[in-house]
């Protein structure tokens, strides 16, 4: 079985979920919990950073699509970073860059939601 | 003067080489145009610029100086002859442009160029037209080159797009493979598909006939989902459905927002659905979408019966198992040694079918001169017969003990069985007690098959009792009689199942062959007539399946 991992942490109110390895049918239920345990905990604002993952299957984007209303009804967002050049080429294939937005570093994915947050507290 | 001439040739000569030096170093069309237009501005000091090109017969704005954004440009066709349009020359004329001409590229013309009046009110010189076709048919091949290379990128991405379509499709069939739990499989499928097609909104559902719809992943409400789906025959789905459709035909899924129905199925038998809402990208499904969601469920959907069929099939031997459990737990209940006793020789036996089964015989030593024999057959097979054997043994053995008389405890057993059983169930049944000090045997038939006693060459059926066990309770006294035995009597007990044992014309066993063999086999011993019944049954049925259980009992005095 291929393996593949998650990590999460806290940088700015922003949760950072690295992902590791191969991200496919059989490894999508780890991302899946990884999605679920921050929802269930509020947190809806999400950066996803690909700089250690291998492959990406169809069922593994799918993930991104099963969680993504949900977490956007509640003020929230997926940003998704740091992606290599054939995972992004798959996302690029599904169109999901008109869905999603895509930053190179972590850094810059934070900023736009703290933006997005003074904007609204200044409205 | 003529110097002034030169210089300006030279001048011209060296921009045009300059300007196909760059325009042939770019594939991107955006880049080539740009360059176009602005050469063709600084050149002519003009302040409005475009250039439109034919883009599947259309002729659309590709390339814009001077103009709007957003300016419309009307609806035109342009073929290799003069340009002659009415609607272009009015466009041509509201926005200044006073030369217009056809880039043309290997005799096809491909678009065409437009520029305004020179800023400095000169006209287009012969020399001015003449650098400007010069230009245009440099750049046309570019232009092509460019537009080519756009189509195949276009041909590229839609290839790309087939073989993950594929891909995918590949790992889902491996996936599927192995036989994962259901709800797993039905959200690898939906995720599959949500991923590929960008969909937020879906729901997989399977039914059949026994267990009805059952929704295996939704992002709607299930009972709402549910109610709406029992409103129209949804097995009679067997082409996808598209928005149009689904409102028309089945407005009540139309208001959970679906825009596609593809039905998954088994050898065209439909036995789920896929129910997916718009894609978030806002295109439509197109046919080959379909096609794909169509594959990954069919794959899914083999996927899951096997599964189903597996869990069956283990079930069934799980089953099996505890039925031989069972089997095992009944044959213990039937006596392990026959005791022996001064007067009379007994041999008993019993071959149960496949199945669980109802027959019963036991012998219990009453006193150290006497014992009761019994014989029973219940009605069914399987585990209810079993039960109510158990119970008919047990009764039997608490009444033994408590030295009860026959008749008595007849009417006893008859309303204990009577008040535990349902469904019409009963049991035939037949016992005795035997003496051994007066050699007397008491007996008491309730409804069981008539025992044979064989004296002398002749048969007496051992008849007396009353009802079956389990129907009623008792409400005459059954009868018993007491016979006074004499030296060689034999008496065989038997259930049905020796009597109506099939071979394989489907011809019974019969009373007469079991009368006929008990005649001739009684001179010899208990057990060889016992085992010589029992031969000529297994004999007799030889190729056929044991339906019901086999029990014998032979009685012989000394």
């Amino acid at each position: 079985m291929s393996e593949f991992t998650t990590s999460t942490k806290q940088l700015d109110g922003v949760s950072v979920i690295n992902l590791k390895g191969f991200l496919d049918a059989h490894t999508a239920q780890v991302l899946e919990a990884a999605f679920t345990s921050l929802i269930n905990d509020g947190k809806f604002n999400i950066v996803v950073n690909f700089k250690d993952l291998a492959y990406i299957s169809s069922a593994g984007l799918g993930v991104f699509m099963a969680y993504i209303e949900n977490i956007r009804d509640n003020n929230g967002d997926i940003k998704l970073v740091e992606m290599n050049e054939k995972v992004f080429n798959i996302f690029d294939l599904l169109g999901f860059p008109l869905l999603y937005q895509i930053f190179n570093n972590e850094e810059d994915a934070i900023k736009k939601f703290n933006e997005a947050k003074q904007s609204e507290n200044a409205e | 003067m003529e110097d002034k001439e030169n210089i300006k040739v030279k001048r011209n000569l060296s921009a045009l080489v300059e300007f196909s030096r760059v325009i042939n170093s770019s594939l991107d069309l955006g880049f080539i145009l740009n360059n176009i237009l602005l050469t063709c501005m600084g050149k002519f000091l003009a302040s409005k610029c475009y250039i439109a090109l034919k883009i599947e017969g259309n002729v659309e704005l590709k390339a814009i100086k001077g103009f709007k954004a957003d300016t419309a440009f009307p609806k035109i066709k342009i073929d290799n002859g003069p340009i002659d349009c009415n609607d272009l020359a009015k466009f041509n004329e509201e926005n200044n442009i006073v030369l217009c001409d056809k880039i043309v590229s290997s005799n096809d013309c491909i678009g065409i160029f437009a520029i305004s009046g020179k800023l400095n009110k000169h006209n287009y010189s012969e020399d001015d037209q003449e650098f400007l076709r010069t230009i245009l048919n440099i750049s046309a091949t570019a232009i092509q080159n460019s537009i080519v290379l756009d189509e195949l990128k276009v041909m590229n991405k839609l290839l790309d797009s087939r073989l993950h379509k594929i891909s995918s499709l590949f790992e889902l069939s491996k996936e599927f493979g192995m036989l994962s739990e259901s709800k797993r499989v039905a959200k690898m499928l939906i995720y599959s598909v949500i991923g590929q097609f960008l969909i937020s909104k879906f729901a997989v559902v399977t039914f059949d006939p026994l267990t009805g719809i059952r929704i295996l992943e939704s992002k709607y409400n299930d009972d709402d989902l549910k109610k709406a789906l029992s409103k129209y025959d949804i097995s009679g789905i067997h082409d996808p459905i598209f928005k149009a459709a689904i409102e028309e035909k089945y407005p009540k899924l139309a208001l959970f927002g679906l825009e596609l129905i593809v039905p998954m199925q088994i050898q065209g038998k439909t036995k789920g659905l896929m129910l997916l809402g718009g894609r978030m990208s806002d295109l439509e499904y197109t046919e080959s979408d379909v096609e794909y969601i169509y594959s990954a469920g069919s794959i899914a959907i083999i996927s899951l019966e096997n599964r189903r069929l597996f869990k069956e099939e283990i079930e069934k031997q799980k089953m099996e198992e505890e039925l031989e459990i069972a089997r095992d737990i009944q044959k213990n209940l039937l006596p392990h040694q026959i005791p022996e006793f001064r007067n009379i020789e007994v041999a008993a036996t019993n071959i149960s079918s496949k199945q669980v089964g109802g027959d019963f015989y036991d012998i219990i030593p009453l006193s150290d001169h006497s014992f009761c024999a019994a014989i029973a057959d219940v009605s069914g097979k399987g585990v209810p017969a079993a039960l109510l054997m158990a119970n008919l043994q047990a009764f039997l053995k608490i009444i033994c003990k408590h030295g009860m008389q026959l008749v008595e405890a007849t009417a006893l057993i008859n309303d204990l069985i009577t008040e535990n059983t349902m469904d019409g169930k009963f049991i035939t049944y037949f016992w005795g007690i035997f003496d051994d000090n007066n050699r007397t045997f008491q007996y008491v038939n309730a409804g069981h098959n008539p025992p044979l006693l064989i004296r002398d060459g002749k048969i007496t059926y051992l008849k007396k009792g009353g009802i079956i066990l389990g129907v009623m309770k008792t409400f005459t006294p059954y009868l018993s009689e007491t016979i006074q035995l004499e030296k060689d009597d034999v008496i065989v007990l038997f259930t049905d199942g020796i009597t109506e044992a099939k071979n394989i014309n489907d011809d019974e066993f019969s009373d007469e062959k079991l009368e006929t063999l008990a005649l001739n086999l009684s001179g010899f011993s208990p057990d060889r007539i016992l085992e010589y019944i029992k031969e000529s049954v297994q004999e007799f049925s030889v190729g056929t399946h044991q339906s019901d259980d086999i029990t014998l009992m032979v009685l012989k005095l000394k």
